[in-house]
């Protein structure tokens, strides 16, 4: 029966676009390549697993290390052939595409083997800034205390290296992930509101604003509506010194998922 | 003006600085639905009246009411939720593990919350959830996998998620919880795959687990003695419709699912309590105080899971707190809900099954109505005189509305044997022989003699809800798709639509930027109605 099958697939072989995998690595670099892995991410994927790889159904892909294996080959092997007896479906697409899903893929997380590791930083003196100094905990959340209007940093050990949380200390608006566009408007009676982006159709937007307030506006009554590629959270190059910086860094890298299990449950 | 908008934050946040977002308060849950503008809870208030003070669209305007908004998702299946509202954001469950908050005057989306659920999910009737609890700003759910979770209400964050139990031994949450104080309630769904029944009551703060009451008596419990040898053990006896509360007496009314096996008796001997019962709990320690059993040794598979109405009336001369409720089994019941008192019971759809109810509130039981191995028509039909679409209460007209389900089914015995997470039934049940007697109506009673005293008949028997406004309207769905408004005095039907899928939930009404709209669930989507 089997050789029947694979007989039938043979035959058919040349008119399928079956994503036979010729490669070990992941041919795919270009900036082409990695805007359309994020399209067809956005297509096959987003649904379950989010834009940010964080939220959703699938299972969490912001994260250094995957359970069903982190080399080219075998992440390929699973977005293509999905895990069976899950909701994980595998995508029937050409070769190329997945690779280019997967290079979009390894934005999420840091590239298997480096690690977010302390470094020359003090983890306490990282904790003590992120809540004091720093005010992070204003805007971020770890685990259930801190503010809304950034991500949650609950797990940001897994989802970043050091060098992205240099950057986005440094440089934030080097990279403002969709749900955190910023928006600047100013309503009809002349009130200026600030805040991060939850929605926009035709006639409406929909964001929180600095003080975490869920608001809706009529697009065609504002005097004015900017969506400038900033971020809300400040660059802190010049508040922080480079040895501070360091601290939040080995700070952020002891936050993991292990971390939380041994709490409340 | 009552400004309950985002829009409304905004200008109290322009009048005082320091304005606080603002958050569900333990007052507002009282209140609601008094207070009219918001929808809080799953029945629109603790008594599970789904009666709405909003009276912006009533019986003069109704025909012009016309669709606002509708919300789609990919959904496969049973759209059970009622949605919750407040200040302007609608808060919903989508099957089979997402939360969403939408606009409540758009219908956009602000975010969403999925959950991670095992793939071999195990439940009976379909992946469906039913909706959630608000209180400060947090969301509370019952899963699918057999959680109690919390989210955070703006940004759908889950702040803690407590196991009830294990699901792959049948265990699933789909109910709305309960909010009373800081506690939150949820009891498991399962009553097909040999449960044993519980209620839980979480810490709002924690996720912590205040108490347990198990709604099938363990060794040494009340009860445990109306259970033949070891069959408490699978039980049944499930959870899965939000309970009704009454604040000044403290106590929380939850209807219990059936026995299992559902239609062999035969290993479980006995009444089987607290089955197919009512039980009142005292909110904070998860005591029983009274239970009234409404079918002893159930062999039809007629849990109690239909809303608990809480009323304060005259009966007899006296004033009375008061528990009615329209059951499954075809009876309407009449309870004092302080005491547990059996007042009276009537039959209010077509019944075989009893010769009628003696005075102590028991069954009289109509002989060879059992299940058997060669099949027997009993009526009403496996699904009850009604199930658990919610019933609505006017306190303008005084009338309990019921969703009414005519018919018979065929009921076959067989045998069974436990094995942890299948199907524990005992046989099963048949309808196709007899559904081309089915019929359904949406019935306007007196609660305290249940007299009848409108009827307006459906094509078919319905899977959803009412609703009572005090527009003098009372809304219903129906299962070949249809939306309506009927006038609560009379039945008469005073608008339609077609919303080209099967209602099957109950519907909800809320203001929004000044304007009344009525919310409902149909096929795979959420539409809401407004005037122009
Ligand atoms: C219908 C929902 C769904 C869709 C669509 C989906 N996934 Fe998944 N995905 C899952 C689930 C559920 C899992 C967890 C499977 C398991 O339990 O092992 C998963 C697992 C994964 C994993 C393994 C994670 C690990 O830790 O090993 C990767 C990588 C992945 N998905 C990538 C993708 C990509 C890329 C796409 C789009 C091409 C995609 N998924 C589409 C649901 C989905
Ligand atoms: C005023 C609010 C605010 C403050 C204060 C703030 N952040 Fe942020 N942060 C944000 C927002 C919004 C984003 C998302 C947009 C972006 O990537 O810049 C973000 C993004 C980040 C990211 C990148 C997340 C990603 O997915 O790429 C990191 C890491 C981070 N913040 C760490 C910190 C640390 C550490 C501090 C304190 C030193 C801090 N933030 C202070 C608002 C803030």
């Amino acid at each position: 029966m089997r050789n029947l099958l694979n007989l039938a697939a043979l035959l058919a072989l040349p008119v399928l676009l079956t994503a036979a995998r010729t490669h070990e690595t992941n041919p795919m670099s270009s900036a082409e390549d990695f805007a359309e892995g994020r399209r067809l991410y956005r297509i096959h994927c987003g649904v379950c697993h989010g834009m940010d790889g964080n939220t959703g159904r699938g299972a969490r892909l912001a994260r250094r290390s995957y359970r069903h294996g982190d080399s080219d080959a075998e992440m390929f092997d699973l977005i293509e052939g999905g895990v069976p007896g899950t909701d994980m479906p595998g995508v029937w697409l050409e070769e190329d595409d997945i690779w280019r899903i997967l290079l979009f893929v390894r934005t999420f997380a840091a590239k298997a083997g480096e690690s977010c590791v302390a470094g020359q930083g003090d983890v306490a003196a990282g904790e003590r800034l992120f809540s004091g100094q720093g005010s992070c905990l204003a805007c971020h959340t770890v685990g259930p205390a801190g503010g809304r209007l950034g991500p949650d940093m609950s797990f940001a050990g897994e989802m970043f290296t050091p060098d992205q949380i240099r950057r986005a200390l440094l440089e934030p608006a080097a990279d403002v992930a969709d749900r955190y566009r910023t928006v600047r408007l100013v309503t009809a009676g002349g009130e200026r509101v600030e805040g991060v982006v939850l929605n926009e159709n035709s006639y409406r937007i929909y964001i929180m604003d600095r003080a975490e307030n869920l608001r809706a506006f009529d697009k065609g009554k504002l005097q004015s509506l900017e969506t400038p590629t900033e971020s809300l959270m400040p660059a802190y190059g010049n508040l922080l010194t480079e040895a501070q910086i360091e601290h939040l860094v080995a700070y952020l890298c002891t936050l993991r998922e292990d971390r939380r299990e041994g709490g409340t449950e | 003006m009552r400004l309950r908008t985002p829009f409304a934050i905004l200008a109290s946040a322009l009048l005082c600085a320091a304005a606080l977002p603002a958050e569900v308060t333990l007052q507002d849950l009282l209140d609601d639905p008094r207070v009219g503008a918001d929808w809080l809870n799953y029945h629109g208030g603790y008594a599970g009246h789904r009666h709405s003070l909003l009276d912006q669209i009533d019986r003069s305007n109704v025909e012009s009411l016309r669709l606002e908004w509708a919300f789609q998702e990919r959904i496969s299946e049973k759209f059970e939720v009622t949605p919750l509202v407040h200040e302007g954001i609608m808060y919903i469950t989508v099957p089979p593990g997402d939360v969403y908050a939408l606009d409540a005057e758009t219908g956009a989306r602000l975010w969403r919350y999925s959950r991670r659920l095992p793939s071999k999910l195990i439940a009976c009737c379909g992946l469906v959830n039913r909706g959630l609890a608000i209180l400060g700003d947090r969301l509370f759910m019952a899963t699918l996998d057999a959680y109690t979770i919390a989210l955070d209400s703006k940004t759908g964050r889950l702040l803690w998620e407590t196991q009830l139990i294990d699901y792959s031994l049948g265990y699933s949450g789909t109910h709305a919880p309960l909010v009373v104080k800081d506690m939150v309630m949820v009891g498991t769904a399962g009553g097909e795959y040999g449960i044993r029944g519980f209620i839980d009551a979480f810490d709002v703060e924690t996720g912590e687990r205040r108490w347990r009451f198990y709604t099938v008596p363990g060794p040494g419990e009340f009860g445990r003695e109306t259970w033949a040898g070891d069959s408490w053990k699978t039980g049944g006896a499930s959870i899965w419709i939000t309970p009704s509360y009454d604040p000044e007496l403290d106590l929380v009314y939850w209807g219990v699912g059936n026995p299992g096996p559902d239609w062999n008796g035969d290993v479980r001997l006995g009444d089987n309590l607290f089955s197919d019962s009512v039980v009142a709990l005292e909110a904070d320690t998860g005591t029983r105080r009274w239970h009234f059993q409404f079918t002893p040794h159930d062999v039809h598979d007629w849990d109690a899971t239909q809303v608990m109405v809480l009323l304060d009336k005259e009966y007899r001369g006296v004033e009375r707190k008061l528990l009615v409720t329209a059951n499954r089994n075809g009876f309407i019941y009449l309870l004092d809900r302080q005491t547990g008192e059996f007042l009276r019971a009537t039959q209010f759809v077509k019944q075989t099954w009893a010769v009628g109810i003696s005075e102590d509130g028991r069954p009289i039981r109509r002989p060879g109505m059992e299940p058997s191995a060669e099949g027997i028509e009993v009526f009403p039909t496996v699904a009850g005189g009604t199930n658990w679409m919610s019933p609505a209460y006017s306190p303008d007209t005084g009338m309990l509305y019921v969703s009414c389900r005519e018919g018979s089914s065929m009921y076959y015995k067989g045998d069974t044997e436990y094995r942890p997470g299948t199907r524990y039934w005992g046989s099963m049940f048949v309808n196709e022989p007899t559904m081309h007697n089915w019929w359904g109506a949406v019935r306007a009673f007196d609660p305290i003699s249940a007299d009848l005293i409108w009827e307006h008949k459906l094509f078919q028997p319905a899977w959803a809800g009412l609703l009572s406004t005090a527009g003098g309207l009372v809304f219903a769905g129906t299962s070949d798709g249809f939306f309506k408004a009927l006038d609560s005095g009379s039945g008469e039907e005073l608008w339609r639509i077609n919303v080209g899928g099967t209602v099957q939930a109950s519907p909800m009404t809320f203001e929004v930027a000044g304007r009344q709209m009525v919310a409902v669930a149909a096929g795979g989507s959420l539409f809401a109605f407004a005037l122009p």
